[in-house]
Order: C-alpha cells, then sequence, then structure tokens
C-alpha cells in the first residue's frame, strides 16, 4: 500500500531521514515511534507530499507519488493531525463535507455520507449544523477524523491525533480507530510518542531514531525479540525488568479508585471525570471487591443516570494477588486485550496494575540500576 | 441654506472617498496576499508604506497633484496611497493569523493554493481584512475634506467658503455631514464585520 525505498531527507546540511525503506501492507495500523526529532513526523508528511524527499522514491498503492500532481493525492489520502485544524467558519457538515465538495459530488451524496460518517462515531444527526467552537476536544477529534474519512480514502495519516486529549477521551478514541480499521479495512499509519498508545493499537510497530527505522515488527515480537539495546531502552527493557520484577506488588499501583456497589451510574461517571481514570472498582456492603466499572461499559449500556452501578459493573473481570508473578499478570493483560488488573488479597482491593503503571514500575528499575552501575 | 448644494457636496464627498478606498483595496488587498506568500518582501513593503504615512496630508495632495493636476482624481489618488496602510496591514496580519493546524489540515486534505485562500484564509481573516477597511474609510473621509484646496469638490469646499466668507451656517451644513457621514459609515461596517464572526 505505502513503500519507502532508500528515501533521504535532508534541509542543508541536516539530514532528518537517512534512507528509509519500508513496506506497509492494506489493511494494517501501522505506528511510527520515536523520541523527538527521529523523523517520524516527516516520514508521514512524505506519504502525502507535504514535503518532498531529498533522494529515493515512495509508492502508494503502486503508484511513484513524485508523478502524481499532489493535490489530487492529498484528496485521495485522510489526514488528521494532532492540532486538530477544523475550519472555523464552517459547520460541522461542512467541515465533514468539504473534501467531497471539493471532488464535486452533489448535495444529495454529500449530505446522505455526512450522516452516515457521525453515526459511525456515534454522534447526534444535531452536531451538524453546530460550528466547531461549541464542541468538546474530543469531538473535534471526531470531526477531524470524519473529514479524513469523508471520501472512503483508503489510507488515513493521523499525526499524534490524540496527543492533545484527556486520558479517557484518548482511550475511546484510539478503540474508535481500531474499531474502524478492522471495519473499514483502512490502511491506517499512525504517528505517536507513546509507547502505552502504541502496543496497544498497532498492528505493526515501526520504531524510529535519528532518521532510521530501528525495528519494524508487531508489538509481540517488539517486546519478545528487540532488535537491539535502544529498543529495549525505548520500551522499559521490559524483558530483564520482568525479572527484577518479580511479583505483582512491584509493578502496580496503589492509587485506586473505588466506590460503593449503591452508587449510581452518574455519581461514578463523576467520581471518574474528577479522578482523571476510565474506570471504578466496586465494593460490596462489606468493603469487598465486587467488579469493576469502566467508561466503556457504562457507554455500551443505555441506562438511565441513577441506576446503580452494581448491576452494570463485570464482576467476571480477572483479577491477580498481590504476590502473584508479574509476567503472569502482564500474559493476562496482553491475552485478555484489558488494560487494567485489579489486585486482589482476599476480597480487599490492593491496587491496580495498568499498562502505564507496569512501564512505570519497569522504567524504574531500569534508570535506577544504570544509575548504581 | 441650499440644500440641494449640501446634498451634491455628500455625493461628491462619497464618491470621492469611495474610489479612493476601492483603489485603495485593488492595490492593497492583492498586495497582502502577495506578501503572505513572500515574506522576505514584507519588510521593504511594510518599510515603503509606513513612509508613505507619515506624509502630511497636504503634502500628499501636492505631490500628487503635480502629477495629475488641480482635480478629484488628485484626491482620490491620494485617499488610496494613504488606505494602503491600513488595508495591507489588516489584511496581511488578519491573513497570517489563521491558525497553523487549520493551514495545515487545508493543505493536507487536498485544497490548492488558492482554496486555501478563498475558502480559509480569506473568511477566517475577513473581520479583520474589514476592519482596515473602517480605519480607511473614516480617514479618506477626512482626507477628502482638505482636497478643497487643490480645486476638488466635496464638502470640504462649504467648510472652506464658510470659514472664507464668515458664514458659520455654510461652514456647518459641510461640517456636520462629514461627522455624520463617518460616524455612521463607522457603525455599519463595524456592524458587518460583528456578522462576519458568526461562528464564535
Amino acid at each position: 500500500m505505502v513503500r519507502f525505498e532508500n528515501v533521504h531527507m535532508s534541509y542543508g546540511e541536516h539530514a532528518v531521514l537517512k534512507g528509509i525503506d519500508l513496506h506497509i501492507e492494506p489493511g494494517q495500523l501501522a505506528v511510527l515511534i520515536g523520541p523527538s526529532g527521529c523523523g517520524k513526523t516527516t516520514t508521514l508528511q512524505l506519504i502525502n507530499r507535504l514535503i518532498t524527499p531529498t533522494e529515493g522514491k515512495i509508492f502508494v498503492n503502486g503508484r511513484d507519488i513524485s508523478t502524481v500532481d499532489p493535490v489530487e493525492l492529498r484528496r485521495g489520502i485522510g489526514y488528521v493531525i494532532q492540532e486538530i485544524g477544523l475550519f472555523p467558519h464552517m459547520t460541522v457538515k461542512q467541515n465533514i463535507e468539504i473534501v467531497p465538495k471539493l471532488l464535486g459530488w452533489d448535495e444529495q451524496k454529500r449530505s446522505a455520507r455526512s450522516k452516515e460518517l457521525l453515526k459511525l462515531v456515534g454522534m447526534e444527526e444535531r452536531y451538524l449544523d453546530v460550528y466547531p467552537a461549541k464542541l468538546s476536544g474530543g469531538q473535534q477529534q471526531r470531526i477531524g477524523l470524519l473529514r479524513a474519512l469523508a471520501v472512503e480514502p483508503p489510507i488515513v495519516l493521523m499525526d499524534e491525533p490524540f496527543g492533545a486529549l484527556d486520558p479517557i477521551t484518548r482511550e475511546s478514541l484510539q478503540d474508535e480507530i481500531m474499531t474502524l480499521n478492522k471495519k473499514l479495512h483502512k490502511t491506517v499509519i499512525f504517528v505517536t510518542h507513546d509507547m502505552d498508545e502504541a502496543l496497544k493499537i498497532a498492528d505493526v510497530i515501526i520504531l524510529m531514531k535519528d532518521g532510521n527505522i530501528v525495528q519494524a515488527a508487531t508489538p509481540k515480537e517488539l517486546l519478545s525479540h528487540p532488535a537491539n539495546e535502544f529498543v529495549e531502552s525505548f520500551i522499559g527493557k521490559q524483558r530483564q525488568a520482568v525479572g527484577k520484577l518479580d511479583t505483582v506488588r512491584e509493578v502496580m499501583s496503589a492509587r485506586v479508585v473505588c466506590a460503593p456497589d449503591d452508587t449510581s451510574v452518574v455519581e461514578a461517571v463523576d467520581l471518574m471525570r474528577r479522578q482523571r481514570v476510565p474506570s471504578v472498582f466496586v465494593l460490596n456492603k462489606e468493603g469487598g471487591f465486587d467488579g469493576q466499572i469502566s467508561i466503556k461499559d457504562i457507554q455500551s449500556f443505555s441506562c438511565t443516570g441513577d441506576e446503580m452501578i452494581s448491576r452494570l459493573a463485570n464482576k467476571q473481570i480477572p483479577t491477580v494477588h498481590p504476590e502473584g508473578s508479574a509476567s503472569e499478570a502482564f500474559k493476562i493483560m496482553m491475552q485478555e486485550n484489558i488494560d487494567e488488573l485489579p489486585v486482589v488479597d482476599g476480597d480487599r482491593v490492593v491496587g491496580i496494575v495498568t499498562r502505564r503503571s507496569m512501564v512505570t514500575s519497569l522504567a524504574k528499575v531500569v534508570w535506577q540500576g544504570e544509575a548504581h552501575e | 441654506m441650499n440644500w440641494p448644494s449640501v446634498f451634491s457636496a455628500v455625493l461628491t464627498h462619497l464618491q470621492i472617498t469611495f474610489f479612493g478606498v476601492l483603489l485603495g483595496c485593488v492595490i492593497g488587498l492583492p498586495m497582502a496576499v502577495l506578501l503572505i506568500q513572500k515574506p522576505k518582501l514584507s519588510h521593504s513593503v511594510f518599510a515603503v508604506i509606513d513612509l508613505v504615512q507619515t506624509v502630511p496630508t497636504l503634502a500628499m495632495l501636492i505631490f500628487v497633484m503635480l502629477l495629475l493636476g488641480l482635480n478629484n482624481r488628485t484626491v482620490v489618488v491620494s485617499i488610496a496611497l494613504f488606505s494602503l496602510f491600513p488595508i495591507i496591514r489588516n489584511a496581511y496580519v488578519g491573513l497570517n493569523s489563521v491558525d497553523r493546524g487549520t493551514l495545515r489540515a487545508a493543505k493536507g486534505i487536498g485544497m490548492t493554493q488558492l482554496q486555501v485562500f478563498t475558502k480559509v484564509r480569506i473568511p477566517i481573516a475577513a473581520p479583520m481584512i474589514l476592519a482596515g477597511i473602517r480605519l480607511a474609510v473614516v480617514s479618506a473621509l477626512s482626507i477628502a475634506t482638505t482636497g478643497v484646496f487643490i480645486g476638488a469638490g466635496g464638502l470640504g469646499m462649504l467648510v472652506w467658503r464658510g470659514i472664507q466668507t464668515r458664514n458659520t451656517a455654510m461652514m456647518l451644513s459641510g461640517a456636520v455631514p462629514i461627522s455624520m457621514l463617518a460616524l455612521m459609515l463607522e457603525y455599519f461596517i463595524e456592524r458587518i464585520e460583528k456578522k462576519l464572526t458568526y461562528y464564535k
């Protein structure tokens, strides 16, 4: 779908890309990641010819893009950026329909399309005539995404699209992107600097450093067979580190947000907002662990706000013991594809293992270790 | 009071103002667009229009008069020259203050350079551009008044003759309409500016 052949990019003396070879398959969700200045955004902008390589060839859909009119090329590639960049003087409808309009679709077809798209991200039709200034950040980025999808481009480029959003919105948009990628079979090329995000959404992670690709692999491969020390350190030296961090207690976060089971859904959502967490643990009358409820659950159930959370709580969620094995906990999270694992001792909740808490603990071990050497 | 002559003076005054500012727009707005695309040019161009701005009105009229003679055209051209400053400045700043992300998105989704201007930059900068035109119009009304010194028509004529013949009524029949025109045009254009920010 997208292929780079020995692509170099330099601004004067300064080489930003030093011979990139890359192949992204149709339908893949590829994540470009690396420390700042590694060339990931440059790589992305080369694909829709916002910049032109100094040397080398780039093929999109088998066509050498240097032979394609840049405007025509860009209309066939979705583009989503961190700044969102909605047109403030246009309504949601006009924003979504801009590319179809540029391509000369008639009003009927355009309007059907914008309604269909809005449904795709679960927004109501009444938003069509609203100006972007009236939307929340998350809603704005959803519209940014729809604008990119309007003419069903086979490829969507995303440049740190969720970087400026709060954690809860980011989580749910990540889920939406993964769904869209699978449902609509779009090739998505996604730039981020957040390893948690990459591990969560990527089919293939392309790790870059100083203008070179260090490793391109599935998240699993990257974790199990890092190509070199840089990759290991970038993902937090997970493998060796897990050896040192034996127990769950060492990788968990003790900051848990709990709510008694007679809390109403509205209160629970409010609690999550205030605590900036995507879920809370439900406690029974005796204060024992009785399941978990996440913002996703609440969104997917249609319920009135004053219902009690005990009804919606997920009681089947796997748990681990604080003295259990940390690598086991990690395995459970990867296998079950869950982001949070309650740590329960007897019936008491003592902590929570999240991707973040795990990486944080790993990082501590890694860098402390280096300091002692 | 000679109402028909006041009325015709108002018309002439408005004509001179209108064509002066129009000429200023015709030169100034494309110039602002050009400067956006060639930012290196902007320093030298702004130096020149800043300089033009510092020339006293009467001196400007005399310079232009030497080229174009004693008539309304001289006043129109002088107004155009003085209009360049507010028109180009405001348009330049307005067009340049459009959010970078919005511009990158516009280009990235496949707008041509022309479309980026017509669909994004100009509509967003419109209130700012119009504010520049408003400033130009208000100062043009007063420049048009001094046009009487080089033989142009307009309300300045009534003021000047009134002063010379110590005819207060005639003087005021020029001065009052000038002030009213200034207030009305200012108010009217400002209202359009507000309408152009409907989306905020």
